[in-house]
C-alpha cells in the first residue's frame, strides 16, 4: 500500500466511553474488560475502537503468505511503523477465511527496537523477533506475546476489520514504545 | 485446532495510555527488588487529583520528550505504571529504569522481571490487594486477625518456653539470606547473638553454609568480578545459567558489549539451548550440552587438553598459586571443626602445587577426553575446541583473557567437585583480579546478608568421620522432631526445599496432626495450648511474609507476621558487583505491615531481650556497618564519613543514587575509596592507612583469600561422587528432570507467578521442555498436560554418626539405612522442543503448586551440606490436553532458541 486510503474520523470527536473511564485524572481502574476485541464479526468493539482511525491498510487478495507488509498506524508519526502478516497458521485474533491476517505495531516492548529488518520475521515459527538490540521474540499467533526476553508489553495488536477485499486497521491492544498515549504525539 | 482464533482475546489486556509524571512530581531512587544485577530505577510519584504531565521534556518529570526514539530508556508503559498509597493518599506511581544510569543498567535497560516491578506496589485495587495486612492467629484452623500485641506476646512466651525446656537448638529460623542488610542483621540478631540457636538457615540450602565451597578452599571470592570485566574478556566460560535469561542487564548491556564490540567468544555450559546460547553459537561461541551433573569430568579433560599442551598460564602460577609448602601453610591448621578447614585437611582434595596437581589429574580415568564426553553425552571435539577457546595463545603469542563464571546449574549438582574443578580450571588459566580475566558467580538474589551473630557450629550434633562436624541439617532436624518452634521468614519454606513431599509429611505431622490445637481467644489458654502442644512434640510455626504463603503459612502456621518491604521502607543492599545502594521508600505498606527489622525487634523485646531499640531502619544500618568491615561489601566508610559530615548514613548512601558505592569501601581522609574488583594485585590506589584504619585487613583486595594469599590448587576425584550419580541416574523410562529458572520467572516468583496478568498469561502454570524424540515415544505434544512422577526419590533420614570414612558417602548411608526413597510428583504443560538435550527434561523450579523439588533428592553434598536440586530422574507420562493446547491467549509453545 503506497497510498493508503484514510478515511478517519478523527478521534476525541466525541466522548467514547473509553475516553470517559480513562480521561481526567480520575484513577485508573484495572483494564475494563470490552466486548469483544480483536477479530470480530461485527463491529462491535466499540469503546475500543471508537478512539481510533478507521484506516484502509491492504488488500486481502494482494497479501502473500509469510510476507509482511508495512503500513503506519494509527497516524503517519514516529512509532507508527507497523507490519500486516498473513501466516501460514492460526492466529488469535486473525481474520480472513483462514484466520491467519493479523497485524502489530513493529517496535520492540522492551527498548524501542526495529522488528520491521531483514530476518526479523521467522516464518516457520510465526514469529517476530529476536529484536536485534536484545533479542526478545513474539508470537504472532498469541497476540504479539512474549515468546522469550524482555518486553514489558506484549506487542500491540492492530485490530482489524474485512470488508469484502479491504483491509482495515480499525484500533490497538497495547501501547506503542516511546508514546503515553497511541492517538498522542505531541 | 479451533477454529475460534479469530475471537479469540488476548489474556492480559493493557492500557493504551498512560499518564506520564508532571515536572513536580516527587522523583525517588532504588534498586529492582529481583536480581543479583539490582538495576537502577526512578519511582516517580505524584497525587491522583493532580494534573499529569505533558509530552514535552520541560512538562514531565522524565526531562524526555514523547514519543521516544527507538532504543531511547525511560519510557512508562502500563507495566511500568500503578497506583499506591503515600501518606494514605492515592498517588499515582511509575518505576522506570534509570535512564541516565551509567552503571548496571546503563540507559535505564531492565529485564521483564524489573521492568514490571511497578506491578509489585500494593495497589487495592490490582492484584496485589491480598497483601497480609494484620497479624493473624490460627483458631480452630482458621486464621483469624489480631493484634500485634497479642500475636508477639503469644510467639514470646512459646519461644522463652521451647528455649527453658528443650534448648536453643529446638529453636528454629529459616529465613532468606537476602533481603536487606538492616533486615537480615536484626534476625540473626535475634536467632544467632541473642537466642544462640544452631537451628538457623537460609531460604536454599539445609545448612549454614556457602554455596560455591570449592573456591573457598581455592582462594576465590565468588563475587569479585566487575561487570565491565565481562565486556573486556575475549573468552567467557558461563556453566550453569544463560544470563540472557537471568541476570538480563548483564547480557543485554556487558555480555553484548563484549561479544559484538570485542569479538567475545562465550562458551555455555548447559543442557537447554537457550536464546543465549543460540546467540553465542551465531557469533563463534560453543554449547557444551552436557547432561546434568558431568561437569566435573568436562572440566577435567579441558584441563587435561590445557595442561598436555603447556597452554596453562606458567608466569600467573609461579606468582599466584601456592607450591607445597604455602599450600600447607595454608591448609596444614590442624584438625579444627570449621567447615573449610576438616574438608582440606582429609587428604582428598589437597595437593603439593601445580605439578603434584597435574600429575594427580592425568592419572584420573574421568580426565581422559573421550571418557569425560561419555559421561557428559557430547561430542569429544567440543572438549578440545573448548580448550582450544579458552587457553591456547593467540598467533601473536599473547594469552587469551578467559573469565569463567557459574550459577546454580553448576554449583546445585555436585556442589564441591564442579565448583572445584572449575575453579582450579581458572587457576591455571590465570583467571582472577585482571580486567576481563576474572572468576565468579554470576548470582542469584541480591546480596542483602549481613549477620548480626556468630553461628554456634559446635552446637551442632551432625559429625561425619574424623572430628569433623556440619553445621546443622535444618530439614533433617525438623523432621526428627527436633524443631519446637519454627520463625519463618520470606521463604516457600517446603517447596523450595528438594524432596518437598516427604517434608510436608513432617509439618503435618508436627502441626496440623498433633491433638493440641488453638480454641479460644483467650491469650493464656492460647499460650498453654501451644506450649503442651511443643512439650508433646510438636511445633509451634510463625510465618512471616508479604503473601499468604500455602502450605507453610495457610495450612501450618500458627501466626502470621504481615512484613512491609520493598519500597515501604529505606533499605540497603548490595548487587553482583559489590555496589551498595539505598533502596528509598515511596508508599505506605498495607494494613498494620511492618519491616522484617521491626517484627524481629518486636519479639526480641517481647523475649526479654537487650539491644533491640532501633528507631528506625536508619539505626539498624548503622548498626550493620561495623560488621560489614573486612568482608567483600565492606561498606563502614558509609557511616563513618557520615558522622563526620553529621548526617545518617542512609541520607548519606541516598546522595550516591543508583550509582551507589561499590564495595569494599575504603577511607583516604574524608575521601571514600571505591573497589572496581577484587584480588586486583595490580592496583595502586589502596591508602596508605588500609581499609578504614589499620585495624580491619582485607586480604581478598590485593591478593585470594587464603592464608598465603595464593590460591590452592585442589583435586577433584570423581570417586566421591560416583555412587550417587549411578543412583541419580535415569533407569527405564526415566529421563533426566532438572530444573531451573526463567526469563520471565526469576527471583520474582513471589511477585509474578501470582499476581502478575501479564506474566500468567505466559506460565499459567509450570512446564516441562521434553525433547522431541522423548516426547514421541511418550505420545506427548506441546500443551498436554503431563505427570512428573518418582517412586525413588531419596531423602536422608535420621541423626547420622559417621564414624568409619566411608559412612557419608551415599553408598554408605544406604547400607546403614538412612537413605528413604519416596515419592514425589507433580504435573506440567509439555512444551516439545529440541532445544533440550535429548533425555533431558527441564520445569521452572518453583512454581508453589505444582514445584518441581518433589521430585529432587534430599541427599546433601557429604562434603559441604549443599542441596543437589538439579539432579533428578522421573517417569513422564500424558494426562490429557490441557486448556492452553488449542488458547491463543495464554502461552505460547514457540521454540525460544529462534535466532
Amino acid at each position: 500500500m503506497s497510498n493508503p486510503i484514510d478515511d478517519t474520523q478523527k478521534p476525541g470527536v466525541c466522548m467514547t466511553r473509553r475516553a470517559f473511564l480513562f480521561g481526567g485524572s480520575a484513577a485508573v481502574v484495572s483494564t475494563v474488560l470490552l466486548p469483544g476485541l480483536p477479530g470480530l464479526d461485527s463491529k462491535a468493539l466499540a469503546a475500543e475502537v471508537a478512539r481510533y482511525p478507521r484506516k484502509l491498510i491492504g488488500k486481502l487478495s494482494a497479501l502473500k503468505l509469510n510476507s509482511p507488509h508495512k503500513f503506519n498506524y494509527p497516524d503517519e508519526y514516529q512509532n507508527s511503523n507497523s507490519l500486516l502478516f498473513r501466516l501460514d497458521a492460526l492466529a488469535g485474533g486473525g481474520i480472513g477465511p483462514d484466520q491467519n491476517i493479523v497485524a502489530f505495531n513493529a517496535l520492540c516492548t522492551h527498548m524501542g527496537g526495529s522488528l520491521e529488518g531483514p530476518g526479523a520475521f521467522s516464518a516457520p515459527d510465526q514469529a517476530l523477533g529476536p529484536c536485534p538490540l536484545h533479542q526478545t521474540s513474539f508470537d504472532l499467533t498469541r497476540h504479539g506475546m512474549v515468546i522469550g526476553g524482555h518486553a514489558t508489553e506484549s506487542l500491540p495488536q492492530v485490530l482489524l476489520e474485512l470488508e469484502g477485499d479491504d483491509i482495515y486497521a480499525v484500533g490497538m491492544l497495547g501501547l506503542i514504545y516511546g508514546r503515553f498515549d497511541n492517538l498522542n504525539t505531541g | 485446532m479451533s477454529k475460534q482464533a479469530k475471537d479469540s482475546q488476548p489474556f492480559y489486556q493493557p492500557e493504551d495510555q498512560i499518564p506520564l509524571p508532571p515536572k513536580d512530581a516527587d522523583v525517588i531512587t532504588t534498586c529492582c527488588d529481583y536480581c543479583v544485577m539490582a538495576c537502577g530505577f526512578k519511582v516517580y510519584r505524584w497525587p491522583v487529583g493532580a494534573p499529569s504531565g505533558g509530552p514535552k521534556r520541560d512538562q514531565n518529570a522524565l526531562g524526555l520528550n514523547y514519543p521516544l526514539r527507538p532504543g531511547q530508556g525511560g519510557w512508562v508503559g502500563p507495566n511500568q505504571y500503578t497506583q499506591g498509597k503515600w501518606n494514605g493518599k492515592m498517588h499515582h506511581i511509575a518505576v522506570v529504569g534509570d535512564h541516565k544510569s551509567r552503571v548496571v543498567n546503563v540507559g535505564g535497560g531492565h529485564s521483564i522481571r524489573g521492568g514490571c516491578i511497578a506491578q509489585k506496589v500494593y495497589n487495592p485495587q490490582k492484584p496485589t490487594q491480598d497483601r497480609l495486612q494484620h497479624p493473624m492467629l490460627r483458631i480452630n484452623d482458621l486464621l483469624m486477625p489480631v493484634t500485634w500485641d497479642f500475636a508477639l506476646d503469644i510467639a514470646a512466651e512459646v519461644s522463652n518456653h521451647v528455649i527453658k525446656t528443650h534448648g536453643e537448638s529446638a529453636w528454629a529460623m529459616k529465613y532468606f539470606s537476602y533481603q536487606y542488610f538492616e533486615n537480615t542483621y536484626a534476625l540473626t540478631k535475634l536467632a544467632l547473638k541473642a537466642i544462640n540457636s544452631p537451628a538457623v538457615a537460609h531460604h536454599d540450602h539445609p545448612s549454614f553454609v556457602n554455596s560455591a565451597p570449592g573456591w573457598v578452599d581455592i582462594g576465590y571470592d565468588i563475587f569479585g568480578a566487575s561487570h565491565e570485566d565481562f565486556a573486556l574478556a575475549d573468552c567467557l566460560l558461563i556453566s550453569g545459567t544463560d544470563p540472557f535469561e537471568t541476570k538480563t542487564t548483564l547480557w543485554n548491556h556487558w555480555i553484548l558489549k563484549g561479544i559484538n564490540g570485542n569479538h567475545t567468544k562465550v562458551i555455555m555450559v548447559n543442557p537447554r539451548r537457550t536464546a543465549g546460547v543460540a546467540y553465542a553459537e551465531k557469533h563463534g561461541g560453543l554449547h557444551l550440552d552436557i547432561v546434568p551433573g558431568s561437569d566435573t569430568a568436562v572440566h577435567m579433560a579441558i584441563e587435561r587438553v590445557i595442561v598436555e599442551n603447556g597452554w596453562e598460564d606458567a608466569e600467573f602460577i609461579k606468582k599466584h598459586v601456592a607450591n607445597q609448602w604455602e599450600t600447607d601453610s595454608g591448609f596444614g591448621q590442624g584438625t579444627r571443626n570449621t567447615p573449610w578447614q576438616w574438608r582440606t585437611t582429609w587428604g582428598k582434595f589437597q595437593v603439593k602445587g601445580f605439578e603434584d596437581w597435574k600429575q594427580w589429574l592425568l592419572a584420573q580415568e574421568e580426565s581422559k577426553v573421550e571418557v569425560a564426553a561419555k559421561i557428559a553425552g557430547i561430542d569429544p571435539q567440543k572438549i578440545y575446541l573448548a580448550a582450544q577457546m579458552m587457553a591456547k595463545p593467540k598467533a601473536n603469542g599473547e594469552r587469551v583473557k578467559t573469565s569463567i563464571c557459574i550459577e546454580k546449574g553448576n554449583y546445585w549438582s555436585n556442589n564441591y567437585l564442579n565448583t572445584a574443578s572449575i575453579g582450579t580450571l581458572g587457576v591455571i588459566l590465570g583467571c582472577g583480579g585482571r580486567p576481563g580475566q576474572i572468576m565468579t558467580r554470576l548470582g542469584g538474589h541480591q546480596r542483602g546478608g549481613v549477620s548480626g551473630g556468630k553461628y554456634p557450629t559446635w552446637k551442632s550434633p551432625y559429625k561425619v568421620p574424623g572430628r569433623r562436624r556440619h553445621r546443622l541439617d535444618l530439614d533433617r532436624w525438623l523432621e526428627d522432631g527436633h524443631v519446637r518452634f519454627a520463625y519463618v521468614v520470606g521463604t516457600t519454606w517446603i517447596q523450595a526445599m528438594p524432596g518437598s513431599s516427604a517434608l510436608e509429611d513432617a509439618f503435618k505431622k508436627l502441626t496440623k496432626f498433633n491433638p493440641h490445637q488453638v480454641r479460644s481467644f483467650d491469650k493464656q489458654t492460647i499460650i498453654d495450648t501451644l506450649k503442651r502442644r511443643v512439650d508433646s512434640g510438636g511445633m509451634v510455626i510463625a510465618n512471616q511474609d508479604i503473601y499468604l504463603r500455602d502450605p507453610i503459612g495457610n495450612q501450618y502456621a500458627d501466626l502470621v507476621f504481615p512484613a512491609a518491604g520493598w519500597g515501604e521502607e529505606d533499605f540497603t543492599r548490595a548487587n553482583s558487583e559489590r555496589r551498595v545502594r539505598l533502596y528509598g521508600k515511596f508508599c505506605d505498606a498495607p494494613g498494620e505491615a511492618m519491616p522484617d527489622w521491626k517484627i524481629a525487634a518486636s519479639l526480641a523485646k517481647k523475649m526479654g531481650f537487650k539491644g533491640f531499640d532501633w528507631k528506625d531502619s536508619n539505626e539498624v544500618f548503622e548498626e550493620t556497618c561495623r560488621f560489614s568491615r573486612g568482608s567483600r561489601k565492606d561498606y563502614n566508610a558509609i557511616r563513618v564519613v557520615a558522622r563526620r559530615k553529621g548526617m545518617r548514613a542512609h541520607d548519606f548512601l541516598r546522595g550516591f543514587g543508583t550509582k551507589g558505592l561499590q564495595a569494599p569501601l575504603l577511607l583516604d581522609g574524608d575521601r571514600i575509596v571505591q573497589t572496581k574488583r577484587l584480588h586486583d594485585y595490580n592496583r595502586k590506589d589502596i591508602p596508605d592507612s588500609g581499609p578504614e584504619a589499620t585495624t580491619v585487613h582485607n586480604k581478598r583486595l590485593l591478593a585470594f583469600k587464603t592464608q598465603t594469599g595464593k590460591l590452592n590448587l585442589v583435586k577433584s576425584p570423581w570417586k566421591l561422587w560416583a555412587d550417587f550419580y549411578e543412583f541419580m541416574q535415569p533407569k527405564g523410562d526415566e529421563l533426566w528432570v532438572t530444573n531451573g529458572r526463567i526469563n520471565e520467572l526469576w527471583e520474582s516468583g513471589f511477585d509474578d507467578y501470582e499476581r502478575r496478568p501479564y506474566t500468567q498469561q505466559r506460565w499459567p502454570m509450570n512446564f516441562i521442555e521434553i525433547h522431541p524424540a522423548d516426547a514421541l515415544a511418550r505420545g506427548i505434544e506441546s500443551g498436554d498436560l503431563v505427570a512428573v512422577e518418582s517412586r525413588r526419590v531419596p531423602v536422608q533420614k535420621n541423626f547420622n554418626l559417621g564414624v568409619k570414612s566411608d559412612d557419608m558417602w551415599f553408598s554408605g548411608l544406604m547400607k546403614d539405612g538412612h537413605i528413604e526413597l519416596v515419592s514425589g510428583a507433580y504435573s506440567a504443560i509439555a512444551m516439545v522442543t529440541p532445544a533440550i538435550k535429548q533425555g533431558v527434561a527441564f520445569s521452572e523450579f518453583l512454581k508453589p503448586s505444582m514445584p518441581a523439588n518433589v521430585i529432587t533428592p534430599r541427599v546433601p553434598d557429604p562434603i559441604t551440606m549443599n542441596y543437589r536440586y538439579k539432579i533428578a530422574s522421573a517417569r513422564v507420562t500424558r494426562i490429557g490436553e490441557s486448556t492452553f493446547k488449542h488458547s491463543f491467549s495464554q502461552m505460547s509453545f514457540k521454540r525460544r532458541d529462534i535466532t
